[in-house]
């Protein structure tokens, strides 16, 4: 299987390129407009834009001079999901191991105070 | 109550830190012995018809986690870390809500004294797979920060 989901956070893990994303979600740029806030040659911001494309996280105009990015939706869409569904798990889970340790303390206490008594 | 948070940190790890009134061993007790963990792992309405746990560096853990429909989802993981009372560590398969794997995950469980309660953390890190693993199984985190939570909350909107 595909393991797409470790290609987006690949791509999602360097503080540049979620940056770009960022840029990008406000609307379409390109490369010059893209390269602009960052301390980076062109051909440097160019590398982090195939990292993106090939992650499917953005796709590049066909116009040969201007080439505007777009991002797309549908990887961070299953991010998105997984990290949803994860929270639930966690967060549920979690819930239910403290009314668990409450419960667990509580018999203690109530079985040791039977054992008081039986004395 | 127990006090409870999300968030992803700036070392790119998602985290859900709890106080919980209770002693460390026995919070503790409840991460490692099968029995005590069936009682409470997974979302509201689920269940665990099995678990088996191997808690010790390499050792196997094995959890099937029942939904409110029937469905069974299985999960494996292998024992990083475990050291009594204060910390766990295994990598497990993240799956996704249809029970199919996704990618590795690191999960470091840490739990620390504070005043007769225990605080624990559960830390997250996704680990990559594939033929380009090496730098990451070095230790290089994969993850999230509060600009992808907000770009998958964007996305998720529209």
């Amino acid at each position: 299987m595909p393991d797409t989901l470790s290609i987006t956070f690949s791509a999602l893990s360097d503080p540049t390129r979620r940056a770009i994303l960022a840029r990008l979600s406000a609307s379409e740029a390109t490369v010059t407009e893209l390269a602009a806030p960052f301390a980076m040659s062109m051909p440097a911001v160019s590398r982090h834009l195939k990292v993106l494309e090939h992650a499917g996280l953005i796709t590049r105009g066909r116009e040969a001079q201007w080439r505007p990015c777009r991002i797309t939706a549908a990887p961070l869409k299953d991010v998105a999901e997984w990290v949803g569904y994860y929270r639930q798990f966690w967060t549920e889970s979690l819930d239910r191991l403290d009314v668990y340790l409450r419960e667990v303390q509580k018999k203690e206490k109530q079985h040791g105070r039977r054992k008081l008594h039986g004395k | 109550m127990a006090a409870g948070n999300f968030m992803a940190n700036e070392q790119q790890e998602l985290l859900f830190t709890r106080i919980f009134d209770a002693p460390r061993k026995l919070v503790f007790k409840a991460w490692t012995d099968p029995k005590c963990v069936a009682m409470w792992w997974g979302p509201h309405g689920f269940s665990t018809p099995r678990c088996e746990l191997d808690v010790r560096p390499g050792g196997a853990m094995l959890i099937h986690m029942r939904g409110p429909d029937g469905r069974v989802y299985p999960m494996t993981g292998v024992y990083q870390e475990a050291v009594e009372p204060e910390r766990i560590a295994y990598i497990s398969a993240a799956l996704d809500e249809k029970g199919i794997p996704l990618f590795e995950l690191l999960t470091t469980v840490i739990l620390e004294e504070q005043g007769g309660k225990t605080k624990q953390t559960v830390m997250a890190r996704v680990i990559k797979r594939g033929p380009d693993a090496a730098p990451y199984l070095a230790g290089m985190e994969v993850g999230w920060t509060q600009t992808l939570e907000r770009l998958a909350e964007y996305v998720a909107k529209g």
